[in-house]
């Protein structure tokens, strides 16, 4: 042991050397294995049956079994009361309990990665002992998660081999050693984080830094590995891809991961992980500052909501699009699909989302006006909140009008048919996109004056820069509605072609409109400092309603994506014939995820009171000693 | 206020109307704010707000919306004017104080309305309570959630024929050599008379289209097919408006197809087949002439089906 601590930058450097080994050997090892099942399929090509990809359209050797017909027996299930007598309900909460576990232990590193780094670049001492001990505190936090996730996985897993004995046989042996490079990442990010921890202390200078950071950024790569494996089996069940028409694997295992669906898939995840994992820091944050008995440690998790809802709302921003691109695939696989998600069958839960959505931004710019609260200066831009606001509702009106009305007989009389001649053109997509830019843009500008509140801006060219700002938002704003209304009157493939200048009018003005601010802030005077800790209570609840919403969309949009698929465990080859192959009510599934959401904000409850036992909470060291300036923000 | 709204126009007049009614607020508030030396309170201005906002949607707005729109809309509104009046210290100690007074009972007044307010609230939620849940005198329908859209198959049998829904092509989406024209390039051709004898291609397509439409679909969908034809007000639903940019504007041509050939009581279950009344044109006309008609309705509305490269 004690060599271990004399020699630590030696052994820290084999550390990460192995590490290093690993995450190359896995795709050699995974080759290995899938050039093996290819050997003895080449020795008896010509005796093989030869089948057709039904996505690729190409032709493989049949190298398994197919799809085999199920019927009730197939879904043995325990006597349970309804809704328990159904496994997919089972499933269901194992699942989605699991997905919420997984999406926050996997953003929290990213998150731990990025302050980290930020420490490690910042050359204030003091800020940069503050950054670092707030990515320790984050990594802390999702200790006792990742525990949770792992037991969860295995709950959900038994639970598939019990319920699901058929279909988790055919799709284990189609993903045989997907399943083993996964459970040997899941190894090496076990390893790689309880190392990254626990070697904090011991890893906090020099070279060893610099190691222990890279580290980092190696958990994060397992991490995103392992969800996209875990993503191609969901994919695979929407849009199946490397089988033929009877579900028989045909040799390629490229074809069975890269499915239509997968990588926008993955893409989609991975920026909702970030999002979901900042709602969860912020809602810890948030709960500590309401139960601080100090100004502070109130001070201090004041600080550490701000960053969360910040890292939060940046990831949110590209959300969307990544949103849109999906549910682009999703109706370039099959049109069927998408119209029972944004047409039909499950469209009144898409405006559900319409709402938890607008509840984001609403809750963002609200967070930053009471923000602001704690800035002396900040009055001069009070008048300005009405009209942040006053803009993002109309969007907001738009962005919820539904394109299947809840209607009554008779008001369907009055209105003389289904279409609303008024509302109902805000019902279709060329509406919701110029909505929903409309709401990025407001909640950049409502970023923008939180980050001028307490400046004085001195630079000479001010009046240039508020130009310029004004003149950019105005430009992208009239481009965005101009290019709303076009939508109806060209084919909706333009269309599409068309939220691009959409997109970057709202980009630029995220990256120019910020940036400009910021250089306009440059040796600005100072009105006083962000008095942390100073903010409303009632902001902190905008924190929870951030958290609270990105769980419930996550339960929401994954229910969505799932049930897609109606009658079908694998799209149009293996038909779910258990006895409650149907499609829930609207409620019942709403009830569910409000259940999930529930479920999960009581066990995070606990993970953060199991993070504190035995933690004591070095005040000293929470004290902030010198105002942080995340993002450009204010000092 | 009917005469209000122009068709085309009716979306963008809801929004300024709301825009231009927003500005009216703020210059007439700054006007009061400059000539009595004090705003409004901000519950006044709040309530002020709701208000204005409920006429527009509840009376200026031609048709009326459905009620459970209006519901989603008025929530939207007082969740924003409960935000805009919490935002800082200022106006939400400012919002408050009058309602704490009030409940403190802070002076005879005070006590005064909260005596009131405490008879007068629990009776507004009896009575709300009794009108919801007793039964109406003319017992109307419930609501229904109609899906306008419903799903289509993967791919359909007409008159013994497979369609595969995602691939099909209309085979009458010609250009005059006979090659098929991509979605979109039939705009140069909008402007074409199809009663031209020499038309070829897709404007001759057009129009044998439309004497298919006019012999079997207009009596329905209409002369401009905005679902309001001669005999449209005979069903409830009138049949589909294809004008509004709501309907086959968002779909592919091989939608109408489908919809058309297996008409409403093949429809599936989402739909409410009961609801409508459209025939399954398959047993009527040939397949030839179910994708011509969907071809003129495209033409007639000057919509593009929706594609997906």
């Amino acid at each position: 042991m004690l060599t271990i601590i004399k020699h630590r930058k030696l052994w820290a450097t084999c550390m990460l050397g192995l590490f290093l080994a690993l995450s190359v050997m896995l795709p050699l090892v995974s080759t290995m294995a899938l050039a093996e099942e290819a050997q003895p399929q080449a020795a008896a090509a010509a005796a093989v049956e030869k089948g057709k990809d039904v996505y690729y359209k190409t032709e493989g050797p049949v190298s398994g079994a197919g799809w085999t017909e199920m019927n009730e027996n197939s879904y043995p299930s325990y006597s349970l009361p309804y809704p328990l007598s159904e496994n997919r309900v089972i499933i269901w909460v194992l699942a989605q309990q699991h997905l919420y576990f997984g999406s926050f232990v996997l953003a929290v590193p990213i998150f731990c990665m990025v302050i980290e780094l930020v420490g490690l670049l910042t050359r204030d001492k003091v800020m940069a002992k503050k950054y670092d001990h707030l990515a320790y505190s984050f990594v802390k936090i999702s200790l006792t998660a990742y525990s949770v996730t792992a037991i969860l996985g295995g709950l959900l897993l038994f639970s598939f081999i019990t319920f699901y004995p058929a279909f988790f046989s055919y799709i284990a042996g189609l993903f045989r050693p997907v399943m083993h490079i996964y459970a040997l990442l899941f190894l090496a990010e076990s390893g790689t984080l309880y190392i990254y921890y626990y070697g904090w202390d011991k890893m906090n200078h020099g070279l060893l830094k610099w190691v222990h950071a890279t580290m980092g950024v190696l958990l994060n790569v397992f991490g995103s590995v392992l969800m996209m494996l875990a993503n191609s089996w969901a994919a695979f069940m929407m849009s199946p891809a490397g089988v033929d028409e009877k579900g028989r694997f045909l040799g390629n295992m490229w074809h069975l991961l890269h499915t239509a669906l997968w990588n926008p898939i993955n893409v989609h995840r991975i920026i909702g992980n970030m999002v979901f994992g900042g709602g969860v820091v912020g809602a810890y944050a948030a709960y500590k500052f309401l139960s601080a008995k100090t100004d502070e440690d109130r001070a201090y998790y004041d600080w550490m909501g701000y960053i969360s809802m910040f890292l939060a709302v940046g990831s949110l921003i590209p959300l969307p699009f990544a949103g849109y691109w999906l549910m682009r695939e999703v109706y370039g696989y099959r049109q069927q699909m998408g119209i029972t998600l944004m047409g039909g069958l499950l469209a009144w839960l898409f405006i559900i989302q319409a709402v938890l959505i607008g509840a984001l931004f609403f809750a963002t710019d609200y967070y930053l006006f009471a923000g602001m609260d704690r800035m002396k200066g900040a009055e001069r831009y009070a008048k300005s909140i009405k009209y942040v606001l006053f803009l993002t509702a109309a969007a907001f009106l738009v962005w919820l009008t539904p394109h299947t009305l809840i209607i009554t007989p008779q008001e369907l009389k009055a209105m003389g048919g289904q279409q609303h001649p008024v509302v109902g053109n805000f019902g279709v997509m060329s509406a919701k996109n110029g909505a929903v830019n409309t709401m990025l843009m407001t909640t950049i500008i409502a970023f923008i004056i939180y980050q001028r509140a307490n400046k004085q801006i001195t630079v000479k060219w001010a009046t240039w820069g508020n130009a310029a700002i004004v003149a950019m938002f105005t430009v992208a704003l009239v481009n965005n509605w101009w290019v709303a209304i076009y939508g109806y009157y060209i084919p909706a493939n333009v269309r599409v072609g068309l939220s691009v200048p959409q997109v970057m009018g709202t980009l630029t003005c995220l990256f120019v409109g910020t940036g400009i601010n910021i250089a306009m802030m440059r040796g600005a005077k100072d009105m006083g400092p962000v008095l942390w800790g100073k903010i409303s209570v009632r902001s902190q609840y905008a924190l929870f309603v951030l958290g609270v919403s990105f769980t419930w969309l996550m339960g929401l949009m994954g229910y969505i994506r799932s049930s897609v698929r109606l009658f079908w465990h694998v799209m149009e080859i293996g038909r779910d014939n258990s006895p409650w192959a149907f499609t829930h009510t609207i409620g019942f599934a709403a009830n569910v995820m409000t259940f999930n959401v529930v479920l999960f904000w009581t066990l995070t409850l606990f993970v953060f009171w199991l993070g504190e036992i035995g933690t004591k909470v070095a005040k000293a060291a929470h004290a902030p000693a010198h105002q942080p300036a995340i993002a450009g923000g204010s000092k | 206020m009917a005469t209000f709204w122009r068709p085309g126009m009716m979306p963008i007049q809801l929004l300024l109307t709301i825009g231009v009614t927003f500005l009216i607020f703020v210059i007439g508030h700054t006007f009061i704010k400059k000539t009595f030396g004090r705003g409004l309170p901000m519950l006044a201005q709040g309530a002020l707000t709701w208000l204005a906002a409920f006429t527009i949607f509840k009376f200026v707005i031609s048709p009326p919306i459905p009620s459970s729109l209006l519901y989603i809309y008025m929530g939207l509104i007082t969740l924003v004017i409960g935000l805009f009046i919490s935002a800082n210290e200022v106006s939400w100690t400012e919002s408050k104080k009058p309602i704490v007074d009030t409940l403190i009972g802070a002076t005879p007044l005070h006590r005064g309305v909260r005596a009131v307010a405490f008879i007068a609230l629990p009776l507004g939620f009896g009575w709300g309570t009794y009108t919801s849940i007793a039964p109406p005198k003319n017992f109307p329908e419930p609501p229904e959630l109609r899906t306008v859209h419903p799903a289509p198959p993967q791919a359909i049998k007409v008159q013994d024929k497979q369609f595969t829904l995602q691939t099909s092509k209309n085979p009458f989406r010609v250009d005059v050599k006979g090659e098929y024209l991509d979605v979109g390039k039939e705009k140069e051709f909008f402007a074409s008379n199809p009663f031209d004898p020499n038309a070829e291609g897709y404007v001759k397509y057009v129009k044998e289209g439309g004497e298919v439409f006019f012999r079997n679909c207009h009596f329905c969908h209409g002369d401009n097919l905005d679902g309001r034809g001669m005999f449209a007000f005979a069903f409830r639903p009138i049949p589909a408006n294809l004008a509004d940019p709501g309907t086959i504007a968002q779909l592919q041509e091989t939608f109408v197809f489908w919809r058309i050939s297996k008409g409403g009581m093949n429809a599936p279950r989402e739909i409410n087949p009961w609801d409508s009344a459209m025939p399954p044109w398959e047993e009527h006309l040939k397949i030839d002439d179910i994708w011509k008609v969907a071809l003129f309705e495209y033409w007639h509305t000057e919509f593009f089906p929706r594609t997906w490269d």
